[in-house]
């Protein structure tokens, strides 16, 4: 139990990403405002983020930039962080295209609420 | 000269639709020139996929790795050029010359003014461009990023529809997405960080090496990126986004979304499967097991559902549901004739749900009814967009010398291989539920009296895609020969049999 703990609480970033991903899928699978929903989106991504660029860091480690003159120990994998930039990038266009379609769903529905939405689709549809 | 563009053909293949998709709303007011752009596009993309074809069926060297920038692996991105990759860049510039044709002077209706018709060519270019390069790539990283640019593109195309309707089914397939690629994301952050690889073969060799000390964070990988390409594939239970989506966006663009992105996740899932997991851990797991027994089920239930189905279009997409089904079993039968099967039938299931898409679509439009009960007697009144459409039928259902027959024909001697008398079973079901609701469609539109109205067939581009695409389906069927030997060394290569 000890040793498990111990584990955790070395490698709390993973943790905190995991308790970061289940807040963002609740939130995006229980809430029905369009916002929230993309909130959570944003958070799950930002978790995933989080996941990768933790681990590429490491303890006490310098910047990746090779000097040669004074060599360092332990340099941190530049690698995943450089990645996130594109996950980053891919981020923000979902949710500018998202803001896009809520827009556009105001401006037709008049409300930001995905059940009223519904709701008005099945009133047209009866009729 | 021909060296150089030998050489570099694949990343072309990938780059050239990508780079015009950008240029062309540079001249958004000539929509003529716009539609004769995509055109040219779209055929040199159809001669350079059929080159290629020939080069890895007929060259003794393929498959070849091409090493982007000079960085060679696993520092830098590789792409393999092989036959899984032929195959599918074949179907892609198969399905998509027609549907750009199907296209022409025909998006006013559903997509709106010149503008928006021109950013409807950005986005259909974008997604030809990025399924091609999810067939070559071989850098996990690589595969999210075309996974993005693929889902962004398929959003966009279906929110590119009038009317508030697309919207609001675009809405929800971009969440439901974007939850999926996060999952593929954290999938393949789990099998970074376990192997230190991005490189597909570099990450499976070390994977090899390191599974048994840390069995449980496989596990991880291995469930987000199963849900995660679920998600996008339309895999059974996660597939409330795709009624809406496919059957809201315009048609070409519903053609392009059932019959090819689809596709491309589950290339790209096959992958991730075979290449980095391989055969050993794969049974460790039991995910053999869960593919069979989640693709049966989607099979039944997305027939039923479709066979309740009252719109023309909805019914074919709950049929795109079932049709997943199929894939994933294929998946799960772990033998050669099942991995045969599962790309045979991506194939012919690329052409003829593309071909019944822009059929319906073509009806639809010209009768302006979208119930099945209201299409009495369409048949007589528009012979070709009806023919075509049971043509396509048939071939869905599965009668030999049409396409659909050999892929279902593999996956059953897969089945039989793996001594797996239910999925059997559930195959032949499948079909006989796959004739429930397609044949009456049929038989409404050619045996039931017609109302007095001036139905008539599109516009001679419209009916050049659809006979066109319906010779795909025929000639897939009666001569198949190069699409069986491509996908039989690409399962053997999948499966690392020599």
């Amino acid at each position: 139990m000890k040793e498990l703990l111990e584990k955790v609480v070395i490698n709390y970033p993973y943790l905190a990403a995991g308790i970061l991903f289940a807040i963002g899928v609740l939130t995006v699978l229980t809430r029905s405002n369009v916002f929230k929903k993309l909130i959570g989106i944003n958070i799950m991504e930002s978790c995933v983020f989080l996941l990768f660029v933790s681990a590429g860091n490491i303890k006490g480690g310098n910047v990746p930039i090779l000097d040669t003159a004074n060599p360092k120990p332990v340099y941190v994998n530049p690698l995943p962080s450089a990645l996130m930039l594109t996950g980053i990038v891919v981020s923000v266009s979902v949710t500018a295209f998202a803001l896009a379609l809520i827009i556009r769903l105001y401006n037709s529905y008049g409300t930001t609420d995905l059940r009223r939405i519904g709701e008005m689709d099945y009133e047209v549809k009866k009729k | 000269m021909t060296a150089g563009l030998k050489t570099n053909l694949p990343v072309f293949i990938v780059v050239i639709p990508m780079f015009v998709a950008f240029m062309l709303p540079t001249f958004a007011r000539r929509i003529k020139w716009i539609e004769g752009t995509v055109a040219a596009v779209k055929l040199l993309g159809l001669a350079a996929a059929a080159w290629l074809a020939h080069m890895v069926l007929y060259e003794k060297d393929f498959p070849v790795k091409y090493i982007m920038g000079g960085w060679p692996a696993p520092w830098g991105i590789e792409l393999v050029i092989g036959n899984l990759a032929a195959l599918f860049i074949l179907t892609i510039a198969i399905v998509s010359l027609p549907v750009a044709l199907f296209a022409r002077d025909n998006l006013e209706k559903e997509v709106g003014p010149k503008q928006r018709i021109a950013r409807f060519y950005v986005l259909y270019l974008l997604l030809i461009g990025a399924l091609a390069g999810m067939a070559i790539t071989n850098d996990l990283f690589n595969v999210f990023v075309l996974v993005e640019v693929v889902t962004l593109s398929c959003c966009g195309l279906v929110s590119s529809r009038k009317g508030h309707g697309a919207a609001k089914a675009a809405f929800n397939y971009l969440i439901l997405a974007t939850l999926g690629s996060a999952l593929v994301l954290g999938g393949i952050g789990f099998i970074y960080i376990l192997t230190g690889h991005l490189n597909m073969e570099f990450a499976s060799a070390e994977l090899g090496r390191v599974w048994q000390s840390s069995p449980h964070t496989v596990w991880m990988a291995l469930s987000f990126l199963f849900v995660g390409f679920g998600v996008k594939a339309a895999l059974f239970p996660l597939h409330v986004w795709l009624p809406d989506a496919h059957s809201m966006a315009p048609s070409p663009a519903s053609a392009l979304l059932s019959g090819l992105a689809i596709k491309g996740y589950i290339i790209s899932f096959m992958k991730i499967l075979y290449v980095i997991f391989g055969h050993t851990l794969m049974q460790e797991y039991g995910i053999y097991r869960i593919l069979i027994l989640i693709g049966m089920v989607a099979i039944i239930i997305g027939s039923l559902s479709a066979l309740l189905q009252k719109r023309l279009k909805r019914r074919l997409a709950f049929s795109t549901v079932a049709q997943v089904g199929y894939l994933f079993l294929g998946l799960g039968l772990a033998n050669k004739e099942g991995l045969m099967g599962t790309l045979l039938y991506l194939v012919s299931h690329a052409v003829i749900k593309s071909l019944l898409f822009l059929a319906a679509g073509a009806v639809i439009s010209a009768t302006g009814k979208e119930n099945i009960r209201d299409l009495a007697g369409v048949g007589r009144k528009m012979p070709i967009a009806m023919g075509t459409f049971t043509i396509a039928s048939l071939s869905l259902i599965g009668l030999p010398l049409l396409s659909g027959f050999i892929g279902k024909w593999h996956l059953v001697l897969g089945s039989l291989g793996a001594g797996d008398i239910l999925s059997v079973t559930v195959i032949i079901i499948g079909s006989i539920l796959c004739a429930a609701y397609l044949l009456p469609i049929i038989r409404i539109a050619y045996f039931e009296p017609a109302p007095e109205a001036d139905w008539q067939d599109p516009g001679l581009p419209q009916k050049a895609a659809l006979i066109l695409l319906a010779a795909g389906v025929v000639l897939l069927g009666v001569l198949p020969g190069p699409f069986i030997e491509l996908a039989g060394r690409a399962a053997a290569e999948l499966l690392l049999i020599q």
